[in-house]
């Protein structure tokens, strides 16, 4: 079952296609990563979905009806760039955002001061915005994005600016709801982060679906001619192996493409042969990273990316 | 399209502006000023002079009888304004007199005093002594009942009819008429012409105020990017025209604050004011100018907040909606140009001129009679304005708010209208 589905969303502004024809499908009860580099459209697609901006063409789904302003009313959305109004009140602030989703009463207030205690805040809630510390003013924003009990939650870059406090703040906001049965959407060109975070993924680049699915599913498919390796000593000989298709440095790791599924057994006997210390052999596992790169190409490899986007 | 969202907006707009501080004290010190304003004029006619004595020395004592009748029926009098002491001397007693008197004049216990000398019966000059001889109130209240006495005694020896001598004595009677549709015809003093520019300078005031804090008000959200989370739950037609209402309401309480002021003030018996300047405000004019505004306000607003979603700096703002500006500049001098003559023939059609008619018309209605056509036209005219214009501008703004970067061009801003948003 799905709780959302993109339906071939268009969206062209003057002679640039920054969304090309984008599908994919929400299920309910997802933590969902949208995945790209920066300027790939993720930002466009998911206020298409907010109905911040029209499409082109094309539309979005919530289970089974095409989403308006009762999506709205659902929906808890942190963008990119975040603001708040500086002269207003900490907890007026709360409210009004509350308030112009269609929770207003004393209800609302509780829980806001409820929030506000747990975040640290409740004794600067008569203090103005622009008083608080930018990292209070990040809790502020969070808050004011989940007080309303939204059943979708779209965050997009949510981990841009924050520093570590808040970024742990915000996982532990995540994966509350996630435990709640809610919707998580979210946009990163953070790879790990969406690794660790995300059950499905749909990855854009140049406006374009590369790939989407179950996250799972999408590492085995891609893990099988991947080897994850660190190692001590010197494997410059793979380079020019028959059975190696590429060899990628991530640092820490190495990551080695086979030709085919079932030579890595024939990798580890030829390390072994030439005298490499072996610390970790994975010969299932390929990072987000690596099947990002591998399906769109070194980052900024010249002009391909302008051509795509003008076609 | 007044939904709870809208209401939301609507309210935390008046919060924000309406009952801000800074704007409260602004608005009321208006009024205040129209208060100290009335409350000086009606003090400097009312107590001006209380109780001042002077000493009223005629030389030929036949006329000293003549002075203390006219004097005594008289409000300088009556009202115990001027309190006078008379004597017959000759001129050499006079000085003396005089000398004995400069103590008590130089220490302002003694006003004054009037010397009628017998000369003055044929070439009416009289002498004033005090230690501030240019009194312009004095002289203008004394100078007709002073002349009356000499005209009586000039003419006593000839033989004149009593209606003769009401002439000559009579100076020239300058008044001026308003003539309306009604029957009556009333008389009508500098009042109108002081409404019409008190109507035109408040209603300039407040269009600039209101229209520049929606603007601003405008830029801030788009500079802080808190428009994205705000259309996250509401559509940008719905936070347009909630801004747009809560910008109106708030400079249509203004205006009801001042005009209030003036009715209250003028229809006030605390504050007499003088009947040639009494405003000529009656509570029906204050409606008609309360609802032109309010229509008035939500075209302005709307195109100072379309200006606000263009630009993102107050900076580029500024002299990006100099047109706009124009549009209640021009207004503003067409009406005060107005007073010299209400009925140049580029008024009336300014009067019912969009954008124009927000201050022309209520300018005009304070000086002469207007149709009640013309008045509803003037607003008709406004609202298809609107109609007209705002699809336009809320596409604009649509585009604008969520616009980062360079400052557009117009020939941009032009082509956002073909974008589909």
């Amino acid at each position: 079952m799905y709780a959302l589905e993109v339906k071939n969303l268009t969206k062209t502004f003057d002679k640039l296609v920054a969304v090309d024809n984008a599908s994919f499908e929400v299920p309910e009860g997802s933590i969902f990563g949208l995945i790209g580099r920066n300027g790939a459209g993720k930002t466009t697609t998911i206020r298409m979905m907010m109905g911040i901006y029209l499409p082109d063409n094309g539309e979005v789904v919530l289970r089974g009806v095409k989403v308006g302003q009762e999506f709205k009313n659902q929906v808890g959305y942190l963008p990119e760039e975040r603001g708040l109004y500086k002269k207003m009140k900490v907890l007026e602030t709360l409210l009004y955002f509350a308030e112009i989703k269609g929770k207003s009463g004393r209800e609302v207030h509780k829980k806001a001061e409820e929030y506000l205690k747990r975040f640290e805040l409740y004794d600067r809630r008569l203090s103005k915005v622009e008083d608080l510390s930018k990292g209070n003013q990040q809790k502020l924003q969070f808050i004011s994005t989940v007080l309303h009990e939204p059943e979708f939650i779209i965050l997009d870059e949510p981990y841009s600016g924050l520093d570590p406090i808040n970024t742990n703040l915000l996982r532990e906001i995540i994966i509350e709801m996630k435990q709640k049965g809610k919707v998580i959407i979210f946009s990163t060109h953070l790879m790990d982060f969406a690794e660790k975070m995300c059950d499905h993924i749909v990855m854009i680049d140049h406006g374009k679906i590369i790939l989407k699915g179950a996250l799972k599913e999408i590492k085995s498919k891609y893990s099988q001619k991947n080897v994850s390796l660190t190692y001590d000593g010197d494997i410059s000989f793979l380079k020019s192996n028959p059975i190696v298709e590429s060899i990628a440095d991530y640092g820490n790791t190495t990551g080695v493409k086979l030709k085919e599924a079932n030579q890595s057994q024939q990798l580890l006997r030829m390390l072994l042969d030439r005298n490499v210390t072996v610390k970790k052999f994975d010969a299932n596992d390929i990072s987000l990273q690596e099947i990002f790169i591998e399906l769109a190409g070194h980052e900024d490899n010249g002009t391909n990316g302008k051509e795509v986007r003008n076609a | 399209m007044l939904n709870y969202r809208v209401l939301a907006i609507i309210k935390r707009e008046l919060r924000e502006k309406l009952f801000s501080k800074a704007f409260i004290i602004l608005t009321l010190m208006i009024p205040g000023l129209i208060i100290v304003f009335g409350g000086v004029q009606a003090l400097l006619y009312s107590t001006e002079s209380k109780g001042l004595k002077f000493d009223l020395v005629v030389e030929d004592s036949g006329l000293l009888g003549d002075f203390q009748n006219e004097f005594s029926q008289r409000d300088f009098v009556t009202k115990k304004h001027y309190v006078f002491n008379y004597m017959s001397m000759t001129r050499e007693d006079f000085k003396t007199h005089l000398q004995n008197k400069r103590q008590q004049i130089v220490d302002e216990k003694l006003s004054g005093i009037i010397f009628i000398p017998l000369s003055a019966l044929k070439d009416k000059k009289i002498e004033y002594y005090a230690k501030t001889p240019q009194n312009i109130s004095l002289s203008r209240e004394l100078e007709r009942p002073i002349n009356k006495i000499f005209l009586n005694n000039f003419f006593k020896s000839k033989s004149l009819s009593a209606e003769d001598l009401d002439f000559a004595r009579s100076g020239v009677d300058f008044t001026g008429f308003k003539v309306t549709k009604d029957e009556k015809i009333a008389q009508e003093g500098y009042g109108n012409i002081v409404l019409a520019y008190a109507l035109s300078f408040l209603l300039y005031i407040s269009l600039l105020m209101i229209g520049q804090m929606a603007m601003q008000s405008v830029i801030e959200e788009k500079g802080s990017k808190i428009v994205e989370v705000i259309l996250s739950s509401v559509s940008a037609k719905e936070l347009m025209t909630g801004k747009i209402l809560g910008s109106a309401i708030t400079g249509v309480a203004q205006m009801a604050v001042w005009l209030g002021t003036i009715l209250a003030v003028s229809s006030s018996a605390l504050i007499a004011l003088p009947p040639e300047v009494t405003l000529n405000i009656k509570p029906d004019l204050v409606i008609y100018v309360l609802l032109n505004f309010f229509i008035g306000l939500v075209l302005f607003v709307g195109l100072f907040s379309m200006m606000g979603a263009i630009f993102d700096n107050a900076q580029d703002a500024a002299s990006g909606n100099m047109p706009i500006m124009m549009l209640i500049i021009i207004p503003f001098f067409i009406a005060i140009s107005m007073m010299e003559n209400p009925n140049k023939p580029y008024i009336e059609i300014a009067s019912l001129f969009p954008f124009a008619s927000i201050i022309v018309m209520p300018a005009r209605l304070a000086l002469i009679e207007v149709p009640v056509w013309q008045q509803a036209l003037a607003v008709i005219i406004n609202l298809l304005t609107i109609y007209a214009l705002f699809p336009i501008a809320g596409k604009i703004y649509r585009i604008g708010i969520l616009r980062t970067g360079k400052k557009p061009k117009w020939s941009e801003v032009i082509k956002w209208l073909k974008y589909k948003y």
